[in-house]
């Protein structure tokens, strides 16, 4: 008879097989919501509104699959990245690809980065203002990135790949945490987690968590 | 062991220069003038086959090329064409040995050993020659390999055959049937290839460097091989083997040393050095054009032609190119010098057009372009000893493509990784090659912490913020209008004192966190030197 404690460690061969197919998120909530996390040779949507907590949880995929040895590349369509930010929350800069692309060239670089091979994760990040994009693009993305076996995960404020994406969640913000002791500061955002698209699962309904995202102050303040 | 050398010779090699430049006129009847077409004293240099046959042939005018030839296409050689013909030579000899001897042949002749091919080569030294023969193809030139022990051999063989390998020791019964002709030098004589007929020994109209040789020219004080030529006819001796055979001394008294020297050639003895020389670090590319082009598109097609050329030098050389100069004869006077900048050295032509035309489409010529040089700067691409403990990542010659190709799509200073200046400034970015070896990404893995992010706006977006008793109270801008629900801070940063505020230095700004109606946490500061209100970007 096995300890309780040992068969709690237990994984099933095929959740296992499963969890070497995918990416990390580096939020093990959002890994477990996902088995494991970001599809490998798939498409995945991370949806969120402002302040939903998108670019946080981006972030921290690029630092699981920078902490993982995997070659990493983030597109960047609105150019937003703050290396400061990003070096906190665990990016090594001096190995992520960063590529300042606007509009279709954004997924003109995508689909190079993706056909170059090698990449394990490749991030699409639409900024704000997403345009819309012909559903040929999604199909090529698609394509290149089962080809290439890369986990290509899509950062859009409202949907946008539809069933293009094997996996895809929605990031709802919530209230903010402001520090009321002395002169207020922000301390941590709150955001919900839902599970819109699942490549397993067809009952994605109750798979939903809830996050908060801490804020790390970079410089010195001084209050006035 | 014995000194086995190649030599290949490229017959005229100013028509086959322009021909290179212009491929598509490649099995057409053409000639190459002295001077441009269109002078009344231009004459006919050299000419290709098909002009040949329909009746072109040197020392004609350029009527009297049109009479006989109504389909023939009129060329003149510019000298950069001859150098790049000559650079592409040297080049085809650096794919099969690290050192050749060009220097002291003629134009259009380089040698270089090949006795250490044979693990490439084991089905022998024909299979080295043909090798030479197809990859001078791939060059744009056409070429005749001779392989011998000795360079006066080897070269006069090159006059004879197409393509010839004389085994060691074998050197005078090869050369016995061969017409006595072949010993002369092409310094004295032009090219027995040219289909005119002439007497031996007699003036040559040209020669194959485009007529820039001195032919005809008697040396003075010696005598000179045409000469040597003359007297074997009025000898009766017509070939190598019947020269051979004549005593060495009794030669040397009656036709000086040119007749010494003919005479130890056919005899098989040759004791000219073979000097080899390292290969120049740059390599290039160069074209003259008819006429002035002003546009872009056009010049594209000419700078294609070029880096094709160029990539096709590299890779005889095994190597890709690193960066580009690219130097623009302009219209009437001038010279346009621009460096193209490569993120990895890479050899796919497509890749190179595309960040030449991007830097010329952001900054064009100040004039047409009646020139184009192109060198490019090699560099090798070195194979990567792949980790057992990492995932190999993208091939180092694929990702170095990628970065070029990218850097074309969206400008170079758009690629690279991203890194955190050293700086009081939020919004102060920089960005670093990102490196193309699998060795120089790895490193001590980083976890990921989860940390809250900003989402920054480049350039930081000025808006109109309404102030009240505790803070801002709302905000309108582009890239949003909202009412400001709770508003922490402010929390002043002030730096950068040494510079004074004309150069942008001694900032002051009071940063406010809103978290606005819109459902946004942004971020947003007010210059304490002119009171303006800026949107940093949001939390997000």
């Amino acid at each position: 008879m096995l300890e309780p404690e040992l068969v709690a460690q237990l994984v099933t061969a095929e959740r296992l097989r499963d969890r070497q197919g995918c990416c990390s998120t580096g939020i093990g909530a959002i890994d477990e919501l996902l088995d494991g996390g970001w599809p490998r040779g798939a498409l995945s949507e991370l949806c969120g509104r402002r302040s939903s907590g998108r670019t946080s949880v981006l972030l921290a995929s690029l630092a699981a699959a920078l902490g993982a040895g995997q070659a990493t590349a983030l597109v960047d369509v609105d150019g937003t990245l703050d290396p400061r930010g990003a070096a906190a929350a665990g990016v090594a800069l001096d190995r992520l690809l960063w590529v300042r692309a606007g509009g279709r060239e954004a997924l003109k670089a995508a689909d190079l980065l993706i056909a170059a091979g090698g990449f394990g994760l490749v991030a699409l990040d639409l900024g704000d203002g997403a345009a819309r994009i012909p559903s040929a693009a999604w199909v090529r993305l698609k394509h290149a990135a089962e080809r290439q076996r890369t986990a290509v995960v899509v950062a859009t404020p409202r949907v946008t790949l539809g069933a293009f994406a094997a996996s895809a969640i929605d990031l709802l913000a919530r209230r903010p945490l402001f520090d009321g002791a002395g002169p207020p500061l922000l301390v941590a955002l709150r955001t919900a987690v839902e599970v819109r698209r699942h490549r397993r699962s067809h009952d994605v309904a109750a798979a939903s968590t809830n996050l908060i995202v801490k804020a790390d102050r970079g410089p010195p303040w001084e209050p006035v | 062991m014995t000194l086995r050398l190649a030599c290949v010779f490229v017959p005229q090699l100013a028509l086959q220069a322009v021909l290179r430049r212009e491929p598509e006129a490649r099995g057409f009847a053409v000639a190459l003038f002295d001077r441009a077409p269109a002078s009344p004293h231009a004459r006919v240099v050299t000419a290709t086959e098909e002009a040949r046959r329909g009746g072109v042939h040197a020392g004609m005018t350029g009527a009297q090329a049109d009479a006989a030839c109504p389909t023939l296409r009129k060329v003149c050689a510019a000298p950069a064409d001859v150098a790049t013909a000559q650079a592409a030579l040297c080049d085809l000899g650096y794919a099969f040995a690290p050192r050749i001897d060009s220097e002291s042949a003629p134009q259009g002749r380089i040698f270089f050993e090949v006795g250490d091919l044979d693990r490439l080569y084991p089905e022998g030294e024909g299979a080295i020659a043909q090798g030479i023969q197809a990859r001078a193809a791939r060059l744009g030139l056409g070429v005749r390999v001779a392989i011998a022990s000795s360079k006066g051999i080897a070269r006069v063989v090159t006059r004879a055959r197409e393509l010839a390998v004389v085994a060691h020791g074998g050197e005078r019964a090869f050369l016995a049937p061969l017409p006595v002709t072949v010993l002369q030098d092409e310094r004295d004589a032009s090219d027995p290839s040219q289909a005119r007929p002439r007497r031996v020994g007699g003036a040559a109209s040209g020669n194959d460097n485009g007529g820039a040789g001195g032919n005809g020219k008697k040396r003075s004080g010696a005598t000179t091989l045409p000469e040597v030529g003359v007297a074997l006819q009025r000898w009766g001796i017509a070939t190598v083997g019947a020269l051979a055979m004549l005593p060495a001394a009794e030669v040397a008294l009656r036709l000086g040393p040119a007749g010494a020297r003919a005479h130890r050639l056919a005899t098989g003895v040759d004791d000219e050095p073979f000097v080899p020389r390292l290969p120049a670090d740059a390599l290039e590319e160069g074209t003259e054009l008819d006429y002035p082009i002003y546009e872009i598109e056009p010049l594209s097609f000419i700078l294609r032609g070029l880096i094709d050329r160029a990539l096709a030098r590299l890779a005889c050389r095994s190597l890709a190119c690193a960066g580009i100069t690219l130097r623009l004869a302009l219209d009437p006077r001038g010279l346009d010098v621009r460096e193209i900048l490569i993120a990895a050295p890479t050899r796919e032509s497509s890749t190179l057009l595309d960040l030449v035309r991007l830097d010329l489409a952001r900054r064009p010529p100040d004039a047409a372009v009646v020139g184009a040089t192109l060198i490019a700067l090699p560099a090798r691409v070195r194979a990567t000893q792949l980790d057992f403990q990492r995932p190999a990542g993208p091939a180092p010659d694929r990702l170095a493509a990628t970065l070029a190709r990218l850097a074309a799509l969206v400008g170079p200073e758009n690629v690279g990784a991203p890194r955190a200046v050293d700086s009081w400034r939020e919004e102060a970015i920089a960005v670093t090659p990102y490196p193309v070896s699998s060795a120089a990404r790895a490193g001590q893995a980083g976890a990921a912490k989860g940390a809250l992010a900003v989402r920054r706006f480049r350039p930081a977006q000025e808006v109109e913020v309404i102030m009240g008793r505790d803070g801002p109270t709302a905000l309108r801008g582009s890239a949003t209008t909202a009412r400001v629900l709770i508003a922490a801070g402010p929390y002043r940063l002030h730096g950068e004192w040494w510079r004074p505020p004309e150069e942008d230095g001694d900032f002051c700004r009071d940063y406010w966190d809103v978290h606005a109606s819109d459902g946004a946490i942004y971020r947003l500061h007010q210059d304490q030197r002119n009171g303006r209100w800026f949107l940093d970007g949001y939390y997000d």
